[in-house]
């Protein structure tokens, strides 16, 4: 920084912008270079001030993003639809709750089910719930909370189901859908107290040949009757006209041939 | 029907006061990543690079600091690789600095499924200096060494390949601490994020007086006290700094 004489350094082209270059270090270096005071003051001005909204980000619920996992999952899909088979091939469909059981308590449970034909399946509420929201076993959506196990089988042997979930005490009946019809735990308990099918096939084929098996007698009913009592009128004559003679005994069967 | 409550996926769910409880789902098979265009070229790891140039310079160049100051115009995108060092501020690599990086990332790398280029040339510019213990005057130093001048947004090395970006950010983590500026490991879905959240900076801002708003309307006759560089540095740079809070 020269001391230049006033006039004279006007002539030889010397400007008070200028005078800075020549002042300290370079524009580029190594430490950080301390900025003129005014360049501190515009850099203060002119920071970043981030927006804020109106309600604070906490309060506000956070929406989830779900919408890239609903249908990508082929796994999720294949699960689904052997759920919409299973509703279709099988007559017995029973939604228990789940607690746990021991492995092997657990395997003999599924042993004495399967001699009985009834499988049993683990299914996830989050895939079970769109199925049935879709399908026409809305009502039974409300029992699809906790973990539940389906039993299904293609016959409806509910007595033998119920013999051996009463000795599970971890697996509790919640209801039942026997052949599309959605029964609670009472529905399922008395269905069972019903006599099979073949006997009330039976009863019902009885109760409905009572009738007609009565038409026969019905009809012949009145000629039967007076048949008898002619009979007997017969007797009665023979026996009381047997001392006045047979001509009695003949004209009464005589009217009874023109009749 | 009505024992079992049935409001209990929404208590589970964990809303504002309470804590969700744990459930297992589905389990989510992610299919891994497909790799079926990537060809890994013959040389995959970095070649070295020489100290000196094959023609030596003879004339002793300016210091020409330029060179280190602003944001970079070559090498700012990715060309090959899928992840890379990312310079955030100016400076001088030497040839040591790049031996490191050659020997680090050849060490810590693959071959057979990784590969790597370098995105900045071999030293180029001469620096002189003078010898130890001898007063100012006497002319310009001998040419002591070369050096490559790096800006700030310049990618230094790249790294592509059959690898995911965490196995691959260790390492490059590693060797962007120990460049003398400051630097980055990125990947192109990172470094793009980065560009996405700088421009949503710049457009929110409520700051209704910006640097770039100040100067080039010489508000205040601010421009006194300002570089004439600053209309295109905007004052996100001073000197070989790169200030990314700044806008």
């Amino acid at each position: 920084m020269a001391a230049l004489s006033g006039p004279a350094s006007w002539r030889r082209g010397w400007l008070p912008a200028l005078h800075f270059i020549r002042r300290g270090s370079k524009a580029v270096t190594r430490h950080w270079k301390a900025m003129h005071f005014q360049r501190q003051k515009l850099m203060a001005v002119t920071e970043y001030i981030a927006p804020r909204p109106a309600v604070p980000q906490r309060c506000v619920a956070p929406r989830r993003k779900e919408e890239e996992e609903e249908e990508e999952y082929g796994y999720a899909r294949l699960l689904r639809r052997q759920v919409e088979e299973a509703f279709r091939d099988n007559r017995l469909i029973a939604v228990c709750q789940y607690n746990y059981l021991p492995g092997e308590d657990m395997v003999l449970m599924r042993h004495y089910l399967r001699k009985h034909k009834i499988e049993v399946k683990f299914v996830l509420n989050e895939i079970i719930r769109p199925v049935l929201s879709q399908s026409r076993y809305k009502n039974l959506l409300p029992l699809f909370v906790t973990r539940n196990i389906l039993l299904v089988s293609p016959e409806t042997k509910v007595k033998e189901m119920l013999r051996v979930l009463k000795g599970v005490p971890q697996v509790n009946l919640l209801g039942a859908c026997i052949d599309d019809t959605i029964l609670s735990r009472q529905g399922v308990e008395n269905f069972a107290k019903l006599p099979s099918l073949e006997a009330s096939q039976g009863q019902t084929l009885g109760t409905l040949t009572l009738l007609p098996s009565q038409t026969c007698s019905v009809l012949q009913h009145a000629t039967v009757h007076l048949a008898a009592l002619l009979d007997g009128h017969i007797h009665q004559l023979q026996a009381g006209a047997g001392q006045t003679g047979s001509p009695a005994g003949t004209e009464p069967a005589q009217s009874t041939g023109t009749q | 029907m009505g024992w079992w409550r049935l409001g209990r996926p929404a208590a589970a769910r964990g809303g504002l006061g309470g804590s969700a409880v744990p459930r297992a789902g589905l389990k989510k098979f992610v299919l891994p990543p497909d790799y079926s265009g990537i060809t890994i070229p013959e040389r995959p790891k970095l070649k070295f690079m020489e100290k000196v140039p094959a023609v030596p310079k003879v004339k002793r160049e300016p210091r020409q600091l330029r060179d280190i100051r602003g944001p970079s115009r070559v090498a700012t995108d990715f060309t090959q690789g899928q992840y890379g060092i990312l310079a955030l501020g100016g400076g001088y690599l030497h040839w040591g600095h790049l031996e490191m990086i050659r020997l680090t990332i050849g060490r810590c790398m693959d071959p057979k499924n990784m590969f790597a280029i370098w995105r900045v040339p071999a030293p180029y510019k001469p620096l002189t200096k003078k010898s130890l213990g001898h007063r100012m005057g006497g002319g310009k130093g001998p040419i002591d060494r070369y050096v490559t001048a790096v800006k700030s947004g310049r990618l230094v090395v790249e790294l592509g390949g059959r690898c995911e970006f965490e196995e691959v950010k260790p390492f490059l983590e590693q060797v962007a601490h120990k460049l003398p500026f400051p630097a980055v490991a990125v990947s192109r879905q990172s470094l793009q994020q980065m560009r996405e959240e700088e421009e949503e900076k710049r457009l929110n801002n409520q700051n209704p007086w910006t640097f770039e708003r100040i100067i080039t309307a010489n508000m205040l006759g601010m421009r006194r006290y300002l570089s004439p560089y600053d209309l295109k540095l905007k004052g996100r740079y001073w000197g070989k700094f790169f200030l990314k809070h700044r806008v």
